[in-house]
């Protein structure tokens, strides 16, 4: 029984393992690409190269780069902070004070999440046009901000926070805004963490909208130069692992960062 | 007396939490939706349009890519949402286990799919694919084919490979959800479980999965929906020439045939429209099943 | 829309007051150009404009660039919106999908007819931007095709320039098959879903999935059947080919040198000069087709053009800075070959210096005027309204002839469902 035991974490180990080494190749295979020159990428070297900085400098001079990353950051950030208020506000209102018209409502989100974005786009972007904020950070985060999904997530998340707390609350004279700000915020941080890591790589990665609205180089985010990039008639894959690498790289910082938080949550931010 | 007025004041609070979210919603979603639904009954080419009734629903029942378009859209669905789940939830448990070794390392491999742009991803996979790619050359050096598979040109394995790209992409996303979900469970309840001697299966099956059916049904409606949207793989690996959907509209999908039917065909925003409603109703179904599912289970 | 348009326009304008979110870069005279591939189309529209403003310093033109396929969404999402704000002066649109825009909004382009001498343009290109007597474009690079080939390989396999002067397609199997005999190298990458050899092919016979009226030229069509023939059986002949996905992918193949040639259009020069085989290369005509009335060996692939959109703040100095380089300055056009191998559809280009010189990257051959010998040649056609939609059609088609369908039922089968897509 001990050695069946033994085994089978054996086995789950091995497996954890192999689902790593899957999801990380490819990553060690742009990294790789970044610091090769064309023709050895598309040859399919796995091996690192030695033309890593000549990509680089290949892509600085091309790109305005702090300019770039300054749009990508602004946009990704502000609108993830926005996002994760309205968002839980959101969510906690629909969970903790259910009524019948509210539930109603609800159903009826779940339905427009459905509604692909394709077919909104046009009467979106005649929004934006006419409202005269074409080519704007502002254009670009609005229509993300009450994102239905993370409203979601926040419901459903909310069935964990314990009623008690509330009451208890209630009892102590608080008012709903406060227990909100100061009791459910608090106690639901990892929640927290893992709806910014998702909201912060959505915002950063976003792709079409951003495209559809942007109209300057100036305004451009990393996501629409890279894709610029790619559109070469004969396309210079070192350059474009470079600029993948970059643009990947705050996304990964910022769950790295996030990472620590998921572990203060699991030390019991729920008692 | 005071009851009532107690009552007053916390639909008012209700009303007000969720009303930030509610004008930006109204604003940004209803109007556009109700837009394409009143587009949906015209037909024409781009902006030359006029009211056709239900011509374009009755396009849909003679278009032959729409059926193609809605068979794959549905394969995609019944296969890769399930095998998801499942793996996401079981790494999600893995990974939960304090002993475990290696498991921040572990926890951040496998969720950092996710965070790839689409375009590096779509690069990767289609070199990492490619006939006499990495995956090809492993699978023969290990002797499991002899020769090389058609990832991109055979309709049955470019489905596999979008399976795959997917699956690889959002596992360790919905596994985050999970491993989230489990931090609100409070550890006492498996202390208790453990003492009683019940096995680590059946405090997977009893305790582990019931508290976390709300989350499992997030996920699952949010993964149906995004499935049923799926476009982003299908538009650049399994794409040539600009054109995705390869080969032979063998993944080609509902989300990709509006893109082409809106930027890469003549433009025909009703029929466009039109197709889009079916994946509304679509949702609507496999919704309503699945909230019905969960609640009697 | 209108009903909450006033509304909207309130809340917006409270929101950005506030925020200063909004940073509108609308200058009225300032011209903005939107193009693909910046490091082709960019850089050749970018030396337009510094010899522009070298002799006009008030003028302001801007290139923006995005994927091809992302600047066609963002036209035609605008062009469907009704909404001119946002839209750029001048906009690079690929030759095939012309009568596409042209025709879908009218009204949206800006008609040159007067304003641009076109006798001095390629006249396939003109013939596709106009509608109705009406010329829209400024035609640009020309897609002349050519069967660019590894000149050492081929002479491994016997074959000299002389050889490949006059082929037929079918001849062009029996080269790749010695090629690969004798070098163990396949002639081709091939991307069996990229639709540009029955492009090739069927332009090369003056034909085109529709006829001059438009009508579909499918069914009952023998150069169409041939061609489709044809391009099966190459595809039936694995030894002729490496199999690609992509773009990357089939450009790597002949970079990396592991095919022999590739047959495409002439602004593939700057890229298979951007390697390190000078000397390797050389271009003969493209093939022509077998047994088919009005044969010929040459034809068209891609090429572009520039659109000036009506609603332009800056129109007339859009108009006029197209019409003072690009259909003025011969030696404008000499730089850009040089630079990009960016092959004008300016017919007095052709008689510039650069036009004319021998490349040795392609070992002393002329190329350029080879391309030119060729463009004149090229059978002129109407690329119509629906070219993607008989792409897809084709596409959907290919697996089950190369496993040996037979070629009538997949005609009869693309007719159909590109009639039913096209009512």
């Amino acid at each position: 029984m001990r050695i069946f035991t033994k085994l089978s974490s054996f086995v789950v180990q091995a497996l954890l393992w192999l689902a790593a080494f899957i999801s990380v190749f490819p990553f060690y295979w742009m990294l790789s690409g970044a610091t090769n020159t064309a023709n050895d990428i598309t040859g399919g070297k796995v091996t690192p190269g030695t033309a890593l900085f000549d990509n680089i400098s290949k892509f600085f001079t091309l790109v305005d780069a702090p300019r770039i990353f300054f749009n990508s950051f602004f946009v990704a950030l502000v609108g993830t902070a926005i996002t994760l208020i309205i968002t839980s506000m959101a969510g906690y209102g629909f969970e903790m004070f259910r009524s019948k018209a509210r539930d109603r409502i609800f159903g009826v989100l779940l339905l427009m999440l459905s509604v692909p974005f394709a077919a909104m786009m046009i009467p979106l972007f005649v929004m934006f046009s006419k409202a005269g904020l074409m080519n704007s950070y502002a254009a670009i985060m609005l229509p993300t901000l009450a994102s239905i999904f993370m409203i979601f997530y926040f419901r459903q998340n909310t069935k964990a926070f314990p009623h008690e707390l509330r009451d208890a609350a209630r009892m102590d004279g608080l008012k709903e805004w406060q227990i909100f700000a100061f009791i459910y915020m608090p106690v639901m941080r990892s929640t927290y963490a893992a709806a910014m890591i998702i909201v912060f790589m959505t915002n950063w990665n976003a792709y079409l909208w951003p495209l559809i609205v942007l109209q300057t180089n100036e305004m451009k985010t990393i996501t629409l130069v890279v894709a610029s990039l790619a559109s070469a008639y004969t396309p210079d894959y070192g350059l474009i692992m470079i600029a993948n690498v970059l643009a990947t790289l705050p996304t990964i910082l910022v769950f790295f960062l996030l990472q620590r938080r998921f572990v203060e949550g699991m030390l019991g931010s729920v008692k | 007396m005071k009851l009532v007025t107690y009552s007053n004041r916390e639909n008012w609070a209700g009303w007000s939490f969720i009303a930030p979210a509610m004008v930006l919603v109204g604003l940004f979603m209803v109007y556009p939706i109700l837009w394409s639904a009143w587009m949906s009954f015209q037909t024409g080419k781009g902006m030359m349009t006029k009211f056709g009734g239900t011509d374009n629903i009755v396009r849909l029942t003679q278009d032959p890519i729409f059926q193609r378009a809605l068979g794959n859209t549905l394969l995609f669905l019944v296969i890769q949402v399930p095998i998801m789940i499942v793996l996401a939830l079981l790494f999600a448990v893995a990974l939960n286990n304090p002993r475990l070794r290696g498991r921040a390392i572990l926890r951040t491999a496998i969720f950092l799919p996710c965070v790839t742009s689409l375009v590096a991803y779509s690069v990767l996979f289609k070199s990492m694919f490619a006939l006499d790619g990495v995956v090809n050359n492993t699978l023969i050096f290990l002797n499991i084919v002899d020769e090389p598979i058609g990832w991109m040109f055979d309709p049955f394995w470019a489905k596999v490979l979008i399976i795959m790209a997917i699956t690889w992409r959002w596992v360790g996303y919905n596994m985050v959800f999970y491993l989230a979900a489990l931090q609100n469970i409070d550890p006492s309840i498996y202390e208790a479980a453990k003492v009683d001697g019940v096995p680590a299966y059946a405090r997977f099956w009893r305790i582990t999965v019931p508290m976390l059916k709300p989350v499992i049904l997030f996920t699952t409606v949010l993964s149906t929906i995004g499935t049923l949207q799926l476009f982003d793989e299908v538009n650049t690996i399994t794409a040539s020439a600009g054109v995705g959907g390869q080969p032979a509209d063998a993944t080609l999908t509902l989300s990709l045939y509006i893109y082409n039917l809106t930027f890469r065909f003549m433009p025909s925003f009703g029929y466009a429209a039109t197709v889009s409603w079916v994946i509304v109703i679509l949702v609507g179904i496999l919704s309503w099943l699945q909230f019905r599912v969960a609640r009697e289970r | 829309m209108t009903f909450l348009a006033p509304r909207l326009r309130n809340v917006f304008g409270m929101a950005t007051g506030i925020s200063l979110l909004a940073l509108s870069a609308a200058w009225a005279d300032e011209v903005t150009v939107w193009c693909w591939a910046p490091e082709f189309n960019g850089a050749a529209m970018n030396e337009a404009i510094a010899r522009y403003t070298a002799a006009n310093p008030d003028a302001k033109i801007t290139v923006v660039d995005f994927a091809k396929a992302d600047l066609e969404q963002k036209l035609q999402t605008q062009l469907a919106s009704g909404t001119t704000e946002g839209l750029p002066d001048i906009v690079l649109i690929e030759d095939y999908g012309a009568q596409k825009y042209l025709q879908s909004f009218p009204g949206a382009f800006e008609p040159l007819t007067d304003k641009i001498d076109y006798s001095q343009f390629a006249d396939y290109k003109v013939g596709l931007a106009t509608v109705d007597g009406q010329t829209y474009s400024l035609p640009f690079d020309s897609g002349v095709t050519g069967l660019f080939y590894r000149s050492d390989l081929l002479e491994q396999a016997g074959y000299k320039a002389a050889d490949l002067a006059d082929l037929t397609w079918d001849q062009v199997i029996e080269v790749g098959l010695k090629v690969k005999e004798a070098t163990g190298k396949p002639l081709f990458s091939i991307d069996i879903n990229d639709a540009g050899a029955m492009r090739i092919m069927l332009q090369s016979a003056g034909q085109w999935y529709f006829k001059e009226d438009g009508t579909l030229n499918i069914k009952d069509n023998p150069v169409f059947k041939k061609s489709l023939e044809t391009w099966v059986k190459m595809l039936q002949t694995p030894d002729l080919y490496k199999q690609v996905s992509g773009w990357g992918d089939y450009t790597g193949a002949f970079n990396n040198g592991d095919v022999a040639g590739v047959f495409t259009g002439v602004w593939m020069t700057g890229g298979i000069k951007n390697n390190n085989m000078a000397g390797k290369w050389a271009v003969a005509p493209i093939p022509r087709l077998d047994g088919v009335e009005g044969a010929t060996n040459a034809s068209n692939l891609g090429g572009s053009s520039w659109y000036v959109l009506s609603s332009a703040p800056a129109k007339d100095t859009a108009i006029d800075f197209l019409k003072t380089v690009w259909a003025g300055d011969v030696d404008f056009y000499q730089k850009i070959l040089v630079g990009q191998g960016a092959f004008g559809a300016y017919l007095p280009a052709r008689e510039g210096e650069a036009y004319s010189a021998s490349d040795d990257y392609f070992g002393g051959q002329s190329v350029w005027a080879d391309f030119s010998n060729w463009q004149a040649k090229i059978p002129s056609v109407n690329y119509g309204i629906f070219t993607g939609e008989v792409d897809a059609a084709i596409a959907a088609q290919l697996p089950g002839l190369i496993a040996g369908g037979s070629i009538d039922d997949a005609i009869t089968a693309i007719d159909a469902q590109v009639s039913q897509m096209i009512q």
